[in-house]
This record gives structure tokens, C-alpha cells and sequence, in this order.
């Protein structure tokens, strides 16, 4: 049996606008194993971004707990929070925030710059080769495609040697043939044993995964295998 | 990559803002630097200029006895006159070394004016040991005979060619021919501006018979100053300025320009870092998301505030740098300006970069930056990942 990665036990986060409270997520509870293909879906509002800046300490829960990697994360310190995010956290974001006079082997090194590893020039070598862009190594982001910045964006989130990779609408900005390219590395990554936790609208991409969380007005609707949101497509 | 290298590029990204901001800091650096360099220059000058007399204090004729001795130092004529049997007095009072009496006069060629001094070479030789001449000194006998200073020859009375030994000058309210026998080598004071005559015929061809300006008074023990200067005010008709009570007035009259001056500094000081606050916290706002990525990845906040800082550092040094290779470059157009709105300025160079000023003016740069750095540091080290990610999103 595969060691459980996170825990996440009755997560609720409320946000307040004036006297109003809004549960942007309620008593989430779920748990991910180590190596797992999870996909959370959900309509716009429903609270996916909100538990994905969760599980990567981001942010932090009005109530719940969770525990990552086995460590219980409520209660951490700020500084504890970014060592737990660094050692075991990668994250991809739909808009890639790549920094536009960094080169592409410069942003991907950029997270080492913060964990203080900074000669590790063989470790982003092959990065860029697990994602594709030996070629562009020293082009800036301006001169790459959005297919191109997106794997650049996956490489920084993998040069820390992470445990789980977050990802954020990874494909929103992209077209179809390259959004395929992106799951694609994906699945190979995540055949290679990485925790892939992938927020999404888009129903290919959550049918690679091993399971899919639906979520509906901050709460979980469904857990279920990728198999089942297969039928009820098709249906 | 290390922050300093990441924290260039990001300046990079917005080259104009930050070429200005550089050049906001290098004004206000340039600005110390020169009035420092100026200070510190104008002092020496000052003390070298007053020592280089070789006189101890200066007997005047009784009136506003600091302002005139400060005049005649400058070269400037005062309306008062003592008389040779006052200088004989002086002469003879226990303590008193020498005693170089000295008729001064001025008269404007080419909208300029220019000092004449009428001095008893035997004495002014005993005075400035330390003169040398191209040419030859005059004796106290001869008569139409000039000696000059060495920027007047080169410079004021010859436009087309210089001056040279040997040169008859047409001279005085009669234009009396008078033979240039000497040309002093270059001082680095006022006298390389100064005309010198003999007394005697600078009485007879000014027409004041009989009078002089002031007599120059060394001291022979000078413990004893104090003590001399009493017996000398005892004289009528005569008062005694020390030359430390000449400095100090001459300080206190530059001292309103100075702090005119000094403010102004100030303010652009004050501009300069307002200006360098705004840019920061621009560029903090305008980077809110990529700070909340960079926590996202593994920044502390700790590392954000640092990354923002070193920019700012950057900024600062690099301002300073290029304020001080500024003031450097356009020293003399600057020490032309400062002379220009100040009283009194002694002869030479006034503004010479001296390494601690240097290190100062860069020190305060480094000041700057910390000062201007650390709101804007804090506030992006203290944005939660969250926050900065989700602004502008929504």
C-alpha cells in the first residue's frame, strides 16, 4: 500500500467581505497517496484554487488540518511553512510568472537561488531535457511560445526535487495540441513517481488523472476515479 | 545566479525609471560632495593663504578692524590710512619681529580690478622667505620698477602673449612707464594677482604721501601675541587683528552662503529620496504577483525584502558613483559658480576630491538606500503568498 502524502481533515476556509462570511471552502477531507494523479474540478467559485493554495501552505485554513509529508502544518511558523513548501512543493501556475529578463535556464534555477543550491548546474541541465528545451536553454521568455513558457514554468516547479507538484489551470492559456503536450508530461512525470495535483477545467486533462475531486460551492461533491468522470462525460 | 545578479536584471526591466532615479541620486550626491570638497578645500586654503603672509597679526587703522584686515588679505582697499610714523612706532614695540608697512590700491582695467601693493621689499623678503622670482626683486630705492604675480603676467595684462621680464608697462593714473624686473613664481594665492611697486613710489604715483594701509606684524615669540597686540593698540590711530580673528571673520562672512547653500543640498536630498521611495514602492505594487510566485517556489520573506533592497542599494551606489565622477568632472565649473555667490574666496584650486570625502559621500549613498529600501523591503517581505499571487487576478 502507497504511503499517504497529504491529509487534509475537515479544511474549511471562510473569507469575510464587511459583515458577510463566504466558505470558499467547507470540511474538506480527503487523503492523496504518495505518487497519486489527483485532478480537482469544479465550476468557477467553487473553491479549487482555494484548496489548492491549502495543500501548498500558501495560505492557511480557517479550520481543519493537514498534514503533508506526515508534518501537521497548522500551528508552523511563516519560516517553517517556506522549508516544508521548499523541500516538498512544486508549483505551476496558469499565468507561468516567468521573469521576463531571466533566461530560460535562469528561471528554471530561480528556486535555488531561495534553497541556497545554487551550484547545481548538471541538476538544470536535466530539467531541460525532461521538459523539452535543450535548445531555447538561453532564449528569454519573450522569444518562446506559450506551450515553451508553460514547460518552463514545470521545470522551476521540478528543480527542487519536489514530492508533489501543484498546478494551477496549467492549460488555460494554451491551445488544444499543446495543452495535450502539457498532460503528456504530466503522466511522464508523474509515471516517474512525482504526486501530481492538478486544478483544471478541462476534462481531458482530469480523465489522465487517477482520481478527480468535484467540488460544488466549497465542498467536496464527489471523490471518484477518473474512470467514472469518464462515463458521466459520456452520458 | 546570485541576488545581486537577479536584482540588476530586474532593474533592467525598467531602464528608464531606473537611469532616472540613478541620475535623482547622483545630483544630490554630486551636490555634497562638491560643497564638502569645497569646505574642506576653502579651510585649507584659507589657513594656507593666511599662513603663507607670515605674519602674525595685522595693524590696520582704527574703524572696523576685522572686515578691513580681511580686505586687505582679499586685496581690497579700505578708505583709511596711518601714517610711516606709525609703522615706525610699531617697529619699535618689545615683541614685535618685523613690521611690513604696505600701501594698497586699485584701479579697474577691462572692467576688472586689480590690487596694487606698495611694499618695503627688504621686509616682505624677511616676511616670505619662500619667494622666488623670474627676474629679480626691486630694492627699496629704485624707482619705475615692477614685480608682478604670475597669473596677471600670463593671464590679465597681455591678452595676445604674456608678460616677460623686461616688458615696459605703461603704469598708474598717468600711465608712467615702469619696467617689469620680476615675475614671482606661481603661489597658489591671491599675490599671483598683485602688482608690486616700492613703497615709496606707490605713495608718490597714487598720490598718498606719507600713508599706508596697514603694516604686517610678525611677533617674535608667538606666546606672546596676545600680549604684543595690546602693546600695539596702545598706538593711536592703530588697531591689531590676529589672524585666527581674521580667519574666523572670514568664516562668518561665507557662513550665510554656506548655509544657503547646505540647504539647498538638503532639499535635494529630500527629493531625491522621496523620488527613489515612489519608484520602489511602484515597482513593489507593480511586482506583487511575481513576489507571491517567488514565495510560492521557496522565497522566504526575508529573501524578498533582501532581493528589494539590493536593488535599491544598486541604485544608491550606483547614483553615488556617478555623483562623484559628476562633481569631480565639473569641479571647476562648480568652484566658479560657489566663488561667485560667496564673499571671499582665497587664491588656488578650492575644490581637490580627497579619498575620505570620497568614502563619506559614498557611505551616505549606502545610507540612502537603506533608508529608502527598508519600508518598501517590508512591505513586499511581508506580503502572503496568496494575497500577492491572487492581486489583480480577480
Amino acid at each position: 500500500m502507497k504511503k499517504e502524502i497529504i491529509s487534509a481533515n475537515g479544511l474549511t476556509k471562510v473569507y469575510h467581505r464587511g459583515s458577510e462570511k463566504i466558505f470558499a471552502l467547507k470540511d474538506a477531507s480527503f487523503e492523496i497517496a504518495e505518487g497519486e494523479y489527483v485532478a480537482i474540478v469544479g465550476p468557477s467559485g467553487s473553491g479549487k484554487t482555494t484548496l489548492l493554495n491549502l495543500l501548498g501552505c500558501l495560505d492557511t485554513p480557517t479550520r481543519g488540518s493537514l498534514r503533508l509529508n506526515g508534518a501537521e502544518t497548522s500551528g508552523l511558523q511563516e519560516k517553517d511553512l517556506v522549508k516544508l513548501r521548499r523541500e516538498n512543493i512544486g508549483f505551476v501556475f496558469q499565468q507561468f510568472f516567468l521573469l521576463p529578463t531571466l533566461t530560460v535556464r535562469e528561471n528554471i534555477a530561480l528556486p535555488l537561488l531561495f534553497s541556497k543550491k545554487n551550484d547545481c548546474k548538471d541538476k538544470v541541465d536535466e530539467i531541460l531535457e525532461q521538459v523539452g528545451l535543450e535548445a531555447r536553454a538561453e532564449h528569454l521568455p519573450s522569444q518562446l511560445s506559450g506551450g515553451e513558457m508553460q514547460r518552463v514554468a514545470i521545470g522551476r516547479a521540478l528543480v527542487n526535487e519536489p514530492k508533489i507538484i501543484l498546478a494551477d489551470e496549467p492549460t488555460g492559456n494554451l491551445d488544444s495540441a499543446t495543452a495535450r503536450k502539457i498532460y503528456e508530461l504530466f503522466q511522464y512525470l508523474n509515471d516517474r513517481g512525482l504526486t501530481m495535483i492538478v486544478v483544471t477545467h478541462n476534462v481531458e486533462l482530469a480523465k489522465t488523472a487517477h482520481k478527480v475531486i468535484h467540488l460544488r460551492d466549497g465542498e467536496i461533491a464527489q471523490e471518484a476515479s477518473s474512470h467514472s468522470l469518464s462515463r458521466k462525460t459520456r452520458r | 545566479m546570485n541576488f545581486v545578479t537577479l536584482a540588476i536584471k530586474n532593474l533592467l526591466r525598467r531602464r528608464g525609471r531606473t537611469i532616472l532615479t540613478i541620475l535623482g541620486v547622483a545630483i544630490a550626491i554630486a551636490v555634497l560632495f562638491s560643497l564638502l570638497s569645497f569646505n574642506s578645500g576653502y579651510e585649507k586654503q584659507l589657513s594656507g593663504e593666511l599662513n603663507s603672509m607670515g605674519i602674525h597679526m595685522l595693524a590696520v587703522p582704527k574703524g572696523c578692524p576685522y572686515e578691513a584686515a580681511s580686505l586687505i588679505i582679499h586685496g581690497g582697499v579700505i578708505p583709511k590710512y596711518m601714517s610711516n610714523s606709525d609703522a615706525e612706532e610699531i617697529k619699535k614695540v618689545d615683541g614685535v619681529e618685523i613690521a611690513s608697512p604696505m600701501l594698497l590700491h586699485q584701479f579697474y582695467k577691462d572692467g576688472r580690478p586689480h590690487i596694487v601693493y606698495g611694499v618695503v621689499m627688504a621686509d616682505m623678503l624677511r616676511l616670505k622667505p619662500y619667494w622666488k622670482v623670474e627676474g629679480r626683486l626691486f630694492s627699496d630705492t629704485e624707482d619705475s620698477v615692477i614685480v608682478i604675480g604670475r597669473n596677471l603676467a600670463e593671464e590679465e595684462m597681455a591678452k595676445e602673449e604674456k608678460l616677460s621680464v623686461g616688458d615696459v608697462l605703461p603704469f598708474g593714473p598717468y600711465k608712467i612707464p615702469f619696467t617689469v624686473v620680476g615675475i614671482l613664481e606661481r603661489t597658489g594665492t591671491q599675490e599671483d594677482e598683485f602688482h608690486f611697486l616700492p613703497l615709496p613710489v606707490a605713495q608718490r604715483i597714487f598720490e598718498k604721501p606719507d600713508q599706508i594701509t596697514a603694516v604686517g606684524i610678525r611677533v617674535g615669540n608667538v606666546s606672546r601675541i596676545s600680549e604684543v597686540a595690546s602693546r600695539l593698540e596702545q598706538i593711536p590711530d592703530v588697531q591689531v587683528v590676529t589672524m585666527t580673528q581674521v580667519m574666523g571673520t572670514i568664516m562668518n562672512l561665507v557662513g550665510s552662503a554656506r548655509t544657503l547653500i547646505i540647504s539647498v543640498i538638503i532639499v535635494a536630498i529630500i527629493i531625491s529620496a522621496v523620488g527613489i521611495i515612489n519608484t520602489l514602492l511602484m515597482s513593489v505594487n507593480e511586482r506583487t504577483r511575481e513576489f507571491g510566485m517567488m514565495k510560492a517556489i521557496g522565497a522566504s520573506g526575508l529573501d524578498i525584502g533582501k532581493l528589494v533592497l539590493i536593488e535599491t542599494l544598486f541604485i544608491t551606489v550606483m547614483g553615488g558613483v556617478i555623483g562623484l565622477l559628476l562633481s569631480t568632472l565639473g569641479s571647476s565649473l562648480i568652484e566658479g559658480f560657489v566663488k561667485g555667490i560667496i564673499p571671499y574666496s582665497p587664491g588656488g584650486k578650492l575644490m581637490t576630491p580627497e579619498p575620505g570625502l570620497v568614502g563619506l559621500c559614498l557611505l551616505f549613498s549606502i545610507i540612502i538606500g537603506f533608508v529608502c529600501g527598508i519600508y518598501p523591503a517590508i512591505k513586499s517581505s511581508r506580503l502572503t503568498p496568496m494575497e500577492a499571487i491572487r492581486s489583480n487576478l480577480e
